[in-house]
């Protein structure tokens, strides 16, 4: 095995792990909902992005906010119909519904982009750097960065801009919110939007490393749910950290055991610290 | 609305049941439809104890389903063995699996115990796909048919035509497992806890041990509909993992309404109608179900019971003026 290939894999998958699970982060920390069509929000972004490219020509840099528009479009829809169970915060009908949806937009992607694999190439995806017996590619350079940017970005407009604080007094209390006049419902509206516009990117930057399929943002549900429970239930730099932490433990599991068990291992590490801390490595409400 | 059945009406509504496949014309395509109803039907009720009296989403049903399907094409096709022991086995080894569930999840509440049971069965599904032992991406094939022969008593089964009895008797004594679950002691101390937590834990009922119990009963319901549906398809591979079953015990669980003895079974039969009889192939069938399940939660939670019950109340309820003049 080679080592230094490996953390580099690691690196690269830690991020986008960390990536996909961005919006589950501020959805969970904020508004304490969940998601369960998060994965296939994934899969509606890969090929939307995979769309754009291959059946309108666009260029790869406008494929990307295409399909974070149609996942806002999505958020949007979903949080309307689900406003009277936000508001009761009913978190079992949340979650089902959310089921519900994840459904509906499979069958949805199946009618229209049919069953078969699509293969989803970008200029950065073609392009390969060999350093001496390492690989990767311009689009792995492309996740790491973005996702950096994107943790950045979202640590600074939680903490300093006014939209970042309405929505942290909302996670906090959301009755106090609304007796300081805050409108409750943008916040969860903006946060679902968030989490649409952030699952879309991070299909346009990883889907491309594997096949797309329309049956495909299952484990993409586990991922996320390990990263941002690893991470601290809401916090942005423990979603981070986790992410990475997680894809070091991905890119080594598979090359020294079995890459057909990744999610499996995944999932029994996660348990372990459930069954030992079964709230989480929980922080504050709007955690840091 | 409380149904009280009363034994004379049970029983002839027993009898009709039996024999409404041959009723409704009997072809085989009515005979597999009614075969798949019943399995399904079974299948949810596992499910609805835990939605429904409990109050949790439970999404790792799927995995108690595919225990009894998998438990049953090993047994069989491996070792030989018959329809009765490869039931004991399915509701053992279902038994053991709720344990362990039931111990991991013993202190996880609301949505971090649905996620993990959610995780339970995607990963099931990863391990089934995988795993040699349960046939990998083939799955296990060639099961035997349906014979059982105890004490002087044969009983053969080849076609969904003679599996109904079997179907038939499966739901039967689910039903009553259920109808005895919710008048029994567990049963009350699982809504105690389900409508007010502190209540409960006052009146010296153990949530955590009423939990692990009930899904100690549900478990082996929702595989013995894996087994009897081995038998059926023939054959068993991941499939039996897949979100379809999923969204099917969910939707038939809060489509017709919660607490009421047969709504699982008339959820199941609306579903099923749809799929076997008035079917736009798959993918439209997969937007419908999910759209079923999304507007009954968001817009009708009673579900359509409570829509009706709504509904003639509001029809009952006279006018301001007839009000008045009735004074």
């Amino acid at each position: 095995m080679n080592v230094t290939q490996q953390i580099l894999n690691g690196l690269v998958i830690g991020h986008s792990y960390a990536l996909i699970a961005i919006g589950w982060t501020v959805l969970l920390g904020v508004a304490k909902l969940v998601n369960f069509a998060h994965g296939q929000m994934y899969m509606l972004g890969a090929f939307v992005t995979w769309s754009a490219i291959s059946q309108f020509g666009l260029p790869y840099f406008l494929a990307i906010p295409t399909a974070m528009i149609v996942g806002v479009a999505v958020a949007f829809l979903m949080q309307r119909v689900m406003l009277g169970l936000t508001l009761k915060q009913d978190l079992v009908s949340i979650m089902i519904v959310t089921l519900g949806f994840g459904h509906v937009l499979h069958g949805a992607a199946g009618l229209i982009f049919g069953s078969t694999g699509k293969l989803l190439d970008t200029p950065f995806s073609l392009r390969d750097v060999y350093y001496e017996d390492l690989w990767f590619t311009h689009q792995d350079i492309l996740i790491v960065v973005v996702t950096v940017l994107v943790f950045l970005m979202l640590k600074l407009a939680l903490d300093r801009t006014t939209m970042g604080r309405y929505a942290r007094m909302v996670a906090e209390d959301p009755d106090l919110a609304r007796l300081d006049g805050i409108d409750v419902r943008k916040v969860y509206f903006g946060v679902f939007a968030f989490q649409g516009a952030a699952v879309a990117l991070a299909a346009a930057m990883v889907a491309p490393r594997t096949p797309i399929l329309t049956s495909m943002g299952f484990e993409e549900v586990i991922i996320t749910f390990a990263v941002v429970v690893l991470g601290g239930i809401g916090s942005v730099w423990g979603s981070y950290v986790a992410g990475v932490a997680l894809g070091m433990f991905t890119a080594f599991f598979g090359a020294l055991v079995s890459p057909a068990y990744t999610t499996a291992a995944m999932f029994v590490v996660l348990l372990t610290l459930l069954v030992l801390r079964p709230g989480g490595l929980a922080v504050g409400p709007g955690g840091r | 609305m409380k149904i009280d059945l009363g034994l004379p009406f049970a029983l002839a509504a027993i009898v009709i049941g039996y024999f409404l496949p041959s009723l409704l014309g009997g072809s085989s395509a009515i005979y597999s439809a009614f075969l798949l109803i019943a399995i399904f039907a079974v299948m949810s009720y596992g499910l609805d104890l835990i939605v429904s009296d409990m109050g949790e989403v439970s999404l790792a049903h799927p995995v108690f389903f595919a225990v009894g399907a998998y438990t049953t094409a090993i047994l069989s096709v491996r070792h030989g063995v018959g329809p009765a022991g490869t039931l004991l086995a399915t509701i053992g080894v279902s038994l053991l699996f709720a344990v362990a569930m039931g111990l991991i999840t013993l202190r996880l509440r609301e949505f971090v115990f649905s996620l993990v049971t959610y995780s339970v069965a995607v990963v099931a599904l990863t391990v089934a796909q995988n795993w040699n032992f349960l046939g990998g991406s083939d799955g296990i094939t060639g099961l035997p048919a349906f014979e059982i022969g105890l004490f002087g008593f044969e009983f053969s089964a080849m076609t969904d035509r003679e599996l109904w009895p079997v179907g038939f008797l499966l739901l039967l004594v689910t039903l009553y497992v259920v109808a005895a679950f919710r008048r029994s002691r567990l049963g009350h101390a699982a809504m105690t806890v389900h409508l007010n937590q502190k209540l409960a834990i006052m009146s010296g009922i153990d949530p955590q041990r009423t939990r692990m119990y009930v899904f100690l009963v549900s478990a082996p319901i929702t595989a013995s509909a894996g087994w009897l549906y081995a038998y059926q398809r023939a054959y068993v591979s991941a499939d039996v993992l897949s979100a379809y079953f999923l969204l099917l015990m969910l939707t038939a669980v809060v489509l017709i309404g919660r607490r009421v003895l047969l709504a699982p079974l008339l959820g199941v039969t609306v579903i099923l109608f749809q799929e076997k009889f008035m079917s736009f192939g798959g993918y439209i069938d997969r937007i419908i179900l999910g759209c079923a399940l999304i507007v009954v939660l968001a817009f009708i939670p009673g579900g359509l019971i409570g829509a009706f019950r709504t509904l003639r109340q509001r029809l009952r309820r006279p006018s301001p003026k007839q009000a008045l003049e009735a004074r």
